[in-house]
């Protein structure tokens, strides 16, 4: 699906912590479209997160360009650090924070958001008490604040159960194809990223490869290894 | 009591310091950075004894070198990340090695035990006010940069992807730790300045609540502690800093051990009734 303008443009793109050879991304170049569902597939270590880093801008690219033209980015980290290490604070008060960071004017946008997510009535529970699913879920609806055009994903799926992780896709694939949102998710699910995605990205030794989910599987069905643990 | 002007003015005091320092408390204890308030209650003794020995006022001398530390120690921080554990004894160790010359060399025409252990008698007027001009700026930068201090305590990526400058609001934070650890060290000294930064957060938070809630709690049990320690150590006329500790380790083990009370009840309600 191309249908829309570019959302995140790379060309020649190179990265490295040192800035030098050898390079963790090598010569990149890709077009990501408004309101495709990509999924960014690969090894350990073979530069996904690095590239979701690049695209986010936390960090700058050894040389060439990437360029996002989304108007906001949300972004859903792999763990809910803060939840993890006991920080007291509830649903509400997580997301009204992230309300007020981000300057949205509208007080209701927390409960909708949490409503459009299934979280309606957990507002007052510790997000330290919630389970690995609801964390996630609650992360989807701090990073839908402000109505961003492009949202971004770090293994989405990583250490929560199966009705969860249906939960989730279910709820990124209706943000895809109900609200034209364009979604970009790191995956370690190869079988979530078939399922769900309109292209895959596939990261190997600092290049990419991008094709559609059935490319994608006509291609990996040739591998000896198939699919793997996924 | 109150007819003693000393008396006034550490009441005073005391209340201003109740609300800073948990008010900062919470954010340390959070972040996990309860050594670098240790290591800023050493950096204050350092600028107390400078500014005695240059005969400037103790509690500007206490701030003005303890947010050069504060600065000092979040820019180490953030460029030798992964000897980030060193940088805090490196602080502690010319903050202590400052202030043990200077309290040894035999200059000092003051007492610097007062800044040690607390004192209730050697709050002047002039200490007052600045401890409240200090107090009331610290908590009105905390007001305004509520959210985002949260939000860099909860998820510091999450901040700074919501576009928080991140490393700005960090100096400004080290600033305020200082402010709360040298507004504080005239009552409490400079042993226990740590414990009453964090003592009444670690209290609040066995409560189980929300980050307001917590942050309500704190302040709360600071005002408990430090009022009784100082009026304990008025009718007793022992150093406040030495009862202040005490009363607080006494609270924490309080709500501790009613917390596990209160479950066992809860429990055998459940199992009998």
């Amino acid at each position: 699906m191309k249908s829309g303008f570019s959302m995140i443009s790379a060309k020649g793109l190179y990265f490295s912590y040192t800035g030098t050879s050898p390079y963790i991304l090598s010569g990149m170049d890709f077009d990501i479209f408004a309101g495709e569902y990509i999924s960014v597939v690969g090894d350990n270590g073979s530069g996904k997160t690095t590239l979701m880093r690049l695209i986010l801008k936390m960090i700058k690219p050894s040389s060439g360009l990437i360029v996002s033209s989304a108007k906001r980015t949300g972004y859903v980290p792999q763990r809910n650090n803060g939840a993890d290490s006991g920080f007291p604070i509830t649903v509400y008060e997580m997301l009204n924070a992230y309300r007020k960071l981000l300057n949205v004017k509208d007080k209701d946008a927390v409960s909708e958001n949490l409503s459009l997510v299934g979280m309606h009535g957990f507002e007052n529970a510790l997000t330290k008490n919630l389970s690995g699913g609801q964390r996630q879920k609650t992360l989807i609806a701090r990073a839908l604040m402000g109505e961003p055009d492009l949202l971004v994903l770090d293994e989405p799926s990583t250490g929560i159960d199966a009705t969860s992780r249906r939960d989730i896709y279910r709820i990124l694939k209706a943000l895809n194809q109900t609200k034209g949102m364009t979604i970009i998710s790191v995956e370690h699910n190869l079988m979530a990223a078939i399922s769900n995605s309109t292209r895959i990205y596939h990261l190997a030794g600092g290049h990419g490869h991008i094709c559609t989910p059935e490319q994608y599987v006509a291609e990996y069905m040739k591998r000896p290894e198939g699919f793997g643990d996924a | 009591m109150l007819r003693y002007e000393f008396m006034r003015n550490a009441i005073v005091v005391s209340v201003l310091i109740s609300v800073l320092a948990p008010s900062i408390g919470i954010f340390l204890v959070l972040r996990r950075f309860s050594m670098i308030g240790d290591t800023l209650a050493h950096a204050s003794l350092a600028g107390v004894t400078l500014s005695l020995i240059t005969h400037q006022n103790p509690v500007i001398g206490a701030f003005v070198f303890t947010a050069i530390c504060g600065g000092f120690i979040e820019l180490l921080r953030t460029r030798f990340r992964k000897n980030a554990d060193l940088i805090l004894p490196i602080i502690l160790a010319l903050s202590v090695g400052i202030a043990i010359t200077i309290m040894s060399s035999g200059r000092l025409r003051v007492n610097a035990d007062s800044f040690l252990f607390g004192s209730i008698l050697t709050v002047t007027r002039t200490d007052m006010v600045l401890v409240a001009v200090l107090s009331v700026i610290s908590v009105l930068t905390v007001i305004c940069l509520y959210h985002r201090l949260i939000y860099i305590a909860y998820d510091e990526e999450a901040a700074a992807i919501a576009g928080v400058r991140v490393r700005m609001i960090n100096y400004v934070f080290m600033v305020l730790a200082a402010a709360a650890v040298s507004v504080t060290i005239r009552i409490v000294g400079v042993l226990v300045i740590s414990a009453m930064i964090t003592l009444p957060v670690a209290t609040a938070l066995q409560f189980e609540g929300g980050f307001k809630i917590t942050l309500i709690l704190s302040v709360i049990f600071s005002i408990i502690y430090i009022m009784t320690g100082l009026l304990l150590s008025y009718y007793l006329a022992v150093a406040p800093g030495g009862f202040t500790a005490l009363v607080s380790v006494a609270g924490i083990i309080l709500v501790i051990a009613g917390k596990k009370i209160h479950a066992h009840t809860i429990r055998a309600t459940q199992r009998f009734g």
